[in-house]
């Protein structure tokens, strides 16, 4: 199959924002330590995430300033859009200023910035 | 050397001595020796759960895995077998293992024993009794985890569903990844997707929850051939993706119309 760039980055953010969008919500919880015991056999958003870095140029090195701007907004704008939607339906306990942190040390890990 | 023990019942016209079904060696047709236990020691029988049979070899691995773990952990209150290696066949990548224990327990030696002997990944959980219970009360993929199980002593267990719906809502989080990756998962990246979004919706409806039964309610939801037609990837991509979106959708609506309505 065919992986161009943007394709890749557009999986690569899609997969990121569930990855934080879920740590956000373990927090809102507090409960999450029976949730993760036995879920093993699926694959996690972190390490789709993973995987399509790995194939977006440089792999090795931080990605442009540009990209690494689109990249973050739209990963914060995907979280926001899915915790709201939450919040507005009488989720409580959710904390919008863990996004930005979160953000920045995914991407961090990724070594996209 | 493989030893049962059994009790002579009286018969009609003969007397008897009644074999389990799911036992280690004891083929049908083969000769054995019946004498009495006098003093010899009791050997403990393992509990199998919704198990109509398993291949000999696989009981006899069982039987020594518990040994094993008997021989090697002190102070636990039980250990169960679950996962694909109950299935039938040969058709798993790992031995899946509960150990339920209220104390701290050091496992890598343990696992190291067991991979030597069974020349199979081990791959061990360790809680304590009430969180297998919280677990057996809240968590879908626990219930059918369970579902399915050897247990080295008999689990007597009362569940009743817990509805929480914050947590269902995590759950289901998970499977949201199947929509965006379609193209990039293989079928059982997929299956375990599926099967997860299957499993909430079964706990919502406070239906039996069991492999089998989660199996055969994909089949029919996404209008399948059969099971295989997920595991091995032969899905038609544009049908099973407007199914799987909209059952998802619903089952997101549900779950938020539950913490809407604050129940727990």
């Amino acid at each position: 199959m065919v992986q161009n760039r943007n394709k890749l980055i557009d999986l690569f953010i899609g997969n990121a924002a569930n990855s934080i969008v879920h740590k956000v919500l373990e927090i809102a919880i507090e409960n999450s330590e029976i949730a993760n015991k036995y879920n093993k056999e699926l694959i996690t958003s972190r390490d789709l995430a993973k995987k399509y870095r790995e194939k977006i140029n440089p792999k090795d090195s931080p990605l442009i300033e540009r990209d690494i701007e689109y990249i973050k907004s739209r990963i914060i704008n995907k979280i926001r859009a899915e915790l709201l939607l939450r919040i507005s339906n009488g989720y409580k306990n959710i904390n919008l200023n863990l996004i930005d942190g979160f953000v920045d040390n995914f991407l961090k890990e990724m070594k996209i910035n | 050397m493989v030893e049962l023990i059994a009790r002579i019942s009286k018969g009609s016209k003969m007397d008897q001595v009644y074999l389990p079904k799911n036992r280690s060696g004891f083929e049908i047709g083969s000769y054995i020796v019946i004498k009495p236990l006098g003093t010899e020691r009791i050997i403990e029988k393992p509990y199998f759960y919704n198990i109509k049979d398993i291949e000999p070899v696989k009981a006899q691995m069982i039987n020594e895995i518990f040994r094993i773990i008997d021989k090697n952990i002190q102070d636990y209150e039980n250990a169960i077998l679950t996962g694909s290696f109950l299935d039938r066949g040969f058709n798993f990548n790992d031995i899946d293992i509960l150990l339920v224990s209220k104390n701290k327990v050091k496992i890598n030696d343990l696992i190291n024993k067991l991979e030597k002997f069974t020349g199979i990944k081990i791959h061990i959980i360790i809680l304590d009794n009430k969180t297998l219970i919280n677990g057996l009360e809240t968590d879908p993929l626990y219930i059918m985890m369970l579902s399915k199980c050897i247990s080295k002593k008999r689990l007597i267990y009362k569940i009743k569903y817990k509805i929480d719906y914050k947590l269902l809502d995590l759950e289901l989080l998970k499977s949201k990844l199947l929509i965006d990756n379609f193209d990039y998962l293989d079928g059982n990246e997929k299956y375990y997707f599926v099967r997860n979004i299957i499993a909430i919706y079964l706990f919502i409806q406070n239906k039996k929850i069991s492999k089998e039964i989660v199996d055969k309610k994909i089949v029919k939801i996404f209008n399948l051939k059969g099971i295989d037609d997920l595991k091995k990837n032969k899905l038609d991509k544009v049908d099973f993706l407007k199914k799987y979106k909209s059952f998802y959708q619903q089952l997101f609506n549900l779950i938020l119309k539950g913490i809407k309505n604050g129940s727990k």
